[in-house]
C-alpha cells in the first residue's frame, strides 16, 4: 500500500537526518577530518535522494482524490513530518557550510576546537547510507571543494521546499500527532549495531521479552556490578 | 512548512558583535603551543581528553590580553556564559572559577550565532532524547517545557519523537567517550539557550530588526531617486551639530560631580534606604508634593531651571513666587503646552484652542508676552493644530522664565524661606534588639488609580474655582465649571491649607506700562486696561506684562480662601463680558483704536465688567480716587491682601459714566446668566459669531 511505502521512505529519511545531525556536530572539533567531510557529503546525497523520492510519493498520494478522509489526514500528517524533516536537513546543511568555511582542514595555522571528541564517525555514516562499511574515495581537499557543491545543494533544497510549499496545500496546524507525550519512552528498542537495511519503527511493539535472555542479562549485570565496584576500590586505594 | 522569514516584519536578529570577538579568542586558545594546556577528565569508566582548569584559562586570558585579574575574570565569565566553554563539574553554574575546576570547549555547531537562534523543535527533540536516556526523569522546568512544547508543536510532534529516537540510536554507533561528550555538549548548549528558572538569560538580545543586518545593500538598484536620497542624507549628516568628546566627557564629569551627593546609591540616602531598614520615611519625605522638602531636594533646584520645573514641589514654590510677581501665566502656559504635548491625541485640537483663547488671543485672559514673530508662527500653526504646534511659544516662554524669573526666584524671600524650612532627616536608628516586637504595621500606599482620581478631582476643583479673578466681576453669576484645567495646579494635595490651595495660582497680572510695546491689538489693549491702572500705584514689584481682565481680577484676589466663592461667581461673567466688550469694539469700529491705545493704562477698572475703552482721562481720576478709597476699605477687611479685592462690583459698575453708552452693560448680570457663548474667537474659526455681534 502506498501508505506503508511512504512510511518506510519517511523513516529512512528520518534516520539519515539524524545521522547527519550527529556528523555535523563534530565538524570543527578534533574528530573532524577529511573522512568526516566525505561522510557528510555522502549522507547528504543519500538524504537528497530520499527526499525527492518521498516528495514524489507523497504528492501523488495527496493528489489522489479517491482517498478516504482518514487516509487524507494520514497523508497530511506524513507530509508535515516530511516537510519538517527537510527543513531540519536544510538548517543542518547551512550550518555545515558555515562551520566548514570557518574550519578548513588543511590550513596550517588553523586549529580545530578541542571539543573532547576523538573517535571516528564512520559507524554513524555507515548507518546513514545503509552500508556495512564506509568507503573513502575522495581526494584530500574535499573540505574546500565540497563547499561549493554544498552551496548548490542548499539552494536546491531551498527551491524544493518553496515548490513544495506552493504546490501542496496542507495546513500544518490541522495535523494532530498520533503519539502522546512520552511516547518515546514506550518503545526502547535498542537496535544496536544493525544498520543494515531500513528499520521500520513500530511504536506499539515492545522489546522482545525472552525469559532466558532476561535471566542471562541479569546475571551478567550482577557480575559487571561487582567488577565495577572492585575497580573503583582499586582506583581509590591507588 | 514553518514560516521562517516573512517580509515586512521584524524577523532579523540584530548583529551580535560579541560572537565574532569571542570566537577569535577561543580559536587562539586552541593553539597547541601558545594555547591552553589540556588534561584528561576521568569519569568512572571513560577518560575524556581536552579538559582545562579554570585557573589555566584565566592565566591564559591575562597573558594574552595583558589585563588585570578582575577584568580577566569578567571576560572569562562572559565566555562561559555564552557557551563557548562549559564547566564539567557544575554545569549549571556558568562562571569561570579561578581554581582547579574543569572546563571544556564547546563544539562549533553549538556556538551561539546570529543567524540561527535555538529552535523550539530542536529543544523538543533534545528533551525527548533526554527522556529516553533518563527514562523519564527530567527536571521540573524541563518537564514543564516538554508539556508546553507538546501543545505548541503538536503538529510536529510525531517528527519530534521519530527524530529523537533515531538520534538516540545513531548516537549508539559512536564510541562511549564521544557519546558522553556529546551529552555534555548538548546539555551545556541548552543550559545557555533555555536557562533553568532563576538563571539569567544571557542570550536575550531585545527586539528583532526589520531588515537583515547581514544583507548587502548592493542589490539595490541605483536609480536617480536613490542617489537623491543619499545626497540629502549626507547633507543632513554634515549639518548635524557634533560635540567633541572632550566637551561631552567634561559634561559627564561635571554632572557626576554635581549629582554625586544626591545619588542615593553613591552616597547613602539620609533617613535610610527603605529596602534595607524597612523604614519608609525616605519615600514619605520625598513624595512629589510634600510640604517640607528635604535640603538635598531644595539644593537640586538651584542646579538648573529644568530641575526646578521637573520637581513638582519646586514647581509649586516657583508658582507661588510667580504669582507674587504677576507672571504666573507664563508657568501656566508652559504647563498647558506640556499637557498638550503629552496628553490624549483626541483632545489635541480642543486643548490647542483653549490654550489660544486663554493665553494667546489678543485680549486673552492670561495673555503671555511673546514676540510678534513667534506669535505669528504659533497662530498660523494653530490653524492645523497638532501636539507640537505650541513648541516655539513654549520654548520662548521657557527661556524667558529661565533667564528672568528663575534668577529672581533664587534670590526671593520665598525660596529662602523654603530653604530654611527644608529639613535634613536623621538617619534611622537600627535597633537590633527586639526584632519580633518591632514589626511595623504597614499600610499599603494608596493605589495609583485612587491617587490619579484625587489628582483629577483636585484639578477639576481648581478649574472650578477658576482663574479666580473673573469670578470677582459679578457675584451674581454662577461659576463656569468647564474652565480649562491648566490654569495651574491648585496644589490640591497640600494639606496644610496654606493660602496657596484652593486657588489655581493665577498669574498675578502685571501691569502694563502705559505704552506697552507688546500690545498687539487695540482691542486687546482696551480689554486689558484697568487693573493695570490701579496697579500702577501699587508698591509691588510689577513686571511689565499685559494684564488681561482675568489677571486684573486675579491680582485683586487674595490668597484667602474665603473669597473663593465670590470668585466663582465672577468667573462666568468674565467671558461674557469680554465677549460683550469685543462685540462693542467691533461695533464701534477701528476708529477708536488710537483712543484705546492711549487709554490702555488709564482704562478704568475692567472689574466693573465693562470694557471702558472710551474712557478718557477724566474718568481716570475719579476711578482712581474711588479706587484708593476702595482700597482703604479693602485693607481693613483683609490684612493679608496685597491687592484689594473688588467685592462690590455692582457698586462700581455704576460709578463709571462710560456706562452710559453701553446698554448692554446693564445686562451684565443678566447676560451672564444666559451664559452666552460669545467668547474670544479664534482666528481660524468662522467669523459668524462676529457677524452676529456686529
Amino acid at each position: 500500500m502506498g501508505k506503508e511505502e511512504c512510511k518506510t521512505l519517511l523513516d529512512a529519511l528520518n534516520k539519515v537526518t539524524a545521522c547527519y545531525r550527529h556528523l555535523v556536530v563534530t565538524v570543527g572539533g578534533t574528530s573532524d577530518s577529511q573522512h568526516l567531510r566525505e561522510e557528510l557529503k555522502k549522507t547528504r546525497k543519500k538524504a537528497q535522494e530520499l527526499a525527492v523520492a518521498n516528495r514524489n510519493k507523497l504528492t501523488t498520494l495527496l493528489r489522489d482524490k479517491t482517498a478516504s478522509k482518514e487516509d487524507i489526514a494520514e497523508y497530511e500528517r506524513l507530509w508535515v513530518i516530511f516537510s519538517t524533516c527537510v527543513e531540519f536537513l536544510e538548517v543542518d546543511m547551512k550550518k555545515t557550510l558555515e562551520i566548514g568555511q570557518e574550519f578548513p582542514l588543511n590550513v596550517p595555522k588553523r586549529y580545530l576546537i578541542q571539543s573532547g571528541m576523538s573517535g571516528r564517525t564512520s559507524a554513524v555514516a555507515a548507518r546513514a547510507v545503509s552500508a556495512q562499511n564506509m568507503k573513502y574515495e575522495a581526494d584530500s581537499n574535499i573540505d574546500v571543494t565540497d563547499l561549493k557543491e554544498l552551496e548548490n545543494e542548499i539552494n536546491q533544497v531551498g527551491e524544493m521546499m518553496m515548490e513544495m510549499e506552493m504546490k501542496v496545500n496542507v495546513a500544518n496546524w490541522t495535523v494532530e500527532a498520533k503519539q502522546d507525550p512520552g511516547a518515546e519512552l514506550k518503545s526502547t528498542i535498542s537496535v544496536g549495531a544493525s544498520s543494515v537495511g531500513m528499520i521500520s519503527v513500530n511504536d506499539e511493539t515492545k522489546s522482545a521479552c525472552d525469559p532466558t535472555k532476561v535471566l542471562a542479562g541479569v546475571i551478567f549485570c550482577v557480575f559487571l556490578f561487582i567488577a565495577v565496584i572492585l575497580a573503583v576500590l582499586v582506583i581509590k586505594l591507588s | 512548512m514553518t514560516i521562517k522569514h516573512c517580509d515586512y516584519s521584524q524577523h532579523y536578529r540584530p548583529r551580535m558583535a560579541f560572537t565574532k570577538k569571542i570566537e577569535a579568542l577561543v580559536l587562539e586558545m586552541q593553539d597547541p603551543d601558545t594555547g591552553i594546556k589540556t588534561q584528561t577528565q576521568r569519569l568512572v569508566i571513560t577518560t575524556i581528553p581536552h579538559a582545562m582548569t579554570g585557573h589555566d584559562i584565566l592565566e591564559w586570558i591575562i597573558n594574552r590580553l595583558q589585563i588585570l585579574d578582575e577584568e580577566a575574570q569578567n571576560i572569562g565569565n562572559l565566555v562561559v556564559q555564552y557557551g563557548y566553554i562549559y564547566p564539567l563539574q557544575e554545569p549549571k553554574n556558568l562562571i569561570l572559577r579561578p581554581d582547579g575546576s574543569l572546563y571544556r570547549f564547546q563544539t562549533p555547531y553549538f556556538w551561539p550565532t546570529q543567524q540561527w537562534p535555538a529552535e523550539e523543535t530542536d529543544y523538543a527533540i533534545y528533551l525527548a532524547k533526554k527522556n529516553i536516556r533518563k527514562k523519564g526523569v527530567l527536571e521540573d522546568y524541563e518537564k514543564e517545557n516538554y508539556n508546553i512544547l507538546n501543545i505548541r508543536l503538536n503538529h510536529k510532534w510525531d517528527f519530534v519523537i521519530m527524530q529523537a529516537k533515531e538520534q538516540y540510536r545513531a548516537g549508539k554507533e559512536r564510541k562511549k567517550a564521544d557519546r558522553v561528550v556529546f551529552e555534555f555538549q548538548e546539555r551545556a548548549y541548552w543550559l545557555v539557550h533555555r536557562p533553568p528558572p532563576g538563571a539569567p538569560n544571557v542570550i536575550d538580545y531585545g527586539l528583532d530588526r526589520f531588515s537583515d543586518p547581514n544583507e548587502n545593500q548592493v542589490t539595490q538598484k541605483k536609480t536617480f531617486d536613490v542617489y537623491r536620497r543619499e545626497i540629502i542624507f549626507n547633507q543632513h549628516s554634515m549639518m548635524k551639530s557634533r560635540v567633541k568628546s572632550s566637551v561631552s566627557l567634561g559634561g559627564i564629569v561635571k554632572y557626576c560631580e554635581q549629582y554625586f551627593n544626591h545619588d542615593p546609591i553613591m552616597t547613602g540616602c539620609l533617613p535610610s534606604n527603605p529596602w534595607l531598614t524597612d523604614d519608609t520615611q525616605f519615600w514619605d519625605l520625598n513624595a512629589p508634593l510634600s510640604e517640607v522638602p528635604t535640603k538635598l531636594r531644595v539644593e537640586r533646584w538651584t542646579f538648573s531651571f529644568r530641575e526646578l520645573l521637573s520637581d513638582p514641589r519646586g514647581r509649586q514654590d516657583f508658582q507661588l513666587f510667580l504669582r507674587k510677581e504677576f507672571s504666573g501665566e507664563n508657568l501656566a502656559f508652559w504647563e498647558a503646552c506640556e499637557d498638550l504635548k503629552y496628553g490624549d491625541q483626541s483632545k489635541v485640537k480642543e486643548k490647542a484652542e483653549e490654550v489660544y483663547k486663554t493665553f494667546l488671543a489678543p485680549g486673552a485672559r492670561r495673555w503671555i508676552n511673546i514676540d510678534g514673530k513667534t506669535m505669528d508662527i504659533t497662530v498660523k500653526g494653530l490653524k492645523h493644530p497638532h501636539r507640537y504646534v505650541l513648541d516655539a511659544a513654549q520654548s520662548h516662554i521657557y527661556m524667558l522664565m529661565k533667564k528672568d524669573s528663575y534668577g529672581r526666584y533664587m534670590k526671593s524671600p520665598i525660596f529662602k524661606e523654603t530653604l530654611n524650612k527644608a529639613i535634613l532627616p536623621e538617619p534611622t536608628k537600627i535597633s537590633e534588639s527586639k526584632f519580633p516586637f518591632n514589626k511595623r504595621h504597614r499600610r499599603s500606599s494608596p493605589s495609583p488609580v485612587i491617587l490619579r482620581q484625587l489628582e483629577q478631582e483636585a484639578r477639576a476643583k481648581a478649574a472650578a474655582t477658576g482663574p479666580v479673578d473673573i469670578t470677582q466681576l459679578c457675584k451674581f453669576t454662577s461659576p463656569i465649571p468647564h474652565l480649562t484645567v491648566y490654569t495651574g495646579f491648585c496644589e490640591p494635595t497640600s494639606p496644610t491649607g496654606t493660602a496657596l490651595c484652593d486657588f489655581p495660582p493665577p498669574s498675578p497680572g502685571l501691569m502694563t506700562l502705559p505704552n506697552s510695546t507688546a500690545c498687539p491689538s487695540p482691542i486687546c489693549v482696551a480689554i486689558e486696561s484697568t487693573p493695570a491702572s490701579e496697579r500702577k500705584f501699587e508698591p509691588s514689584s510689577i513686571s511689565t506684562r499685559f494684564l488681561s481682565i482675568a489677571e486684573s481680577t486675579e491680582m485683586s484676589v487674595s490668597s484667602d480662601s474665603s473669597t473663593a466663592v465670590v470668585k466663582e461667581t465672577k468667573q462666568p461673567s468674565h467671558k461674557s463680558l469680554v465677549a460683550l466688550s469685543f462685540s462693542r469694539f467691533l461695533k464701534r469700529g477701528c476708529s477708536n483704536s488710537p483712543i484705546f491705545a492711549t487709554l490702555s493704562p488709564k482704562c478704568p477698572a475692567v472689574n466693573s465688567g465693562k470694557v471702558q475703552p472710551m474712557n478718557g482721562e477724566p474718568q481716570h481720576q475719579p476711578q482712581h480716587n474711588h479706587h484708593h478709597h476702595h482700597q482703604g476699605q479693602q485693607k481693613t477687611k483683609k490684612t493679608n491682601n496685597f491687592f484689594q479685592i473688588k467685592v462690590d462690583i455692582p457698586s462700581e459698575c455704576r460709578i463709571y459714566p462710560i456706562d452710559s453708552g453701553d446698554e448692554e452693560e446693564e445686562d451684565c448680570p443678566n447676560s451672564v446668566k444666559n451664559n452666552t457663548v460669545k467668547e474670544v474667537i479664534c482666528p481660524w474659526e468662522t467669523i459668524t459669531e462676529e457677524g452676529k455681534a456686529g
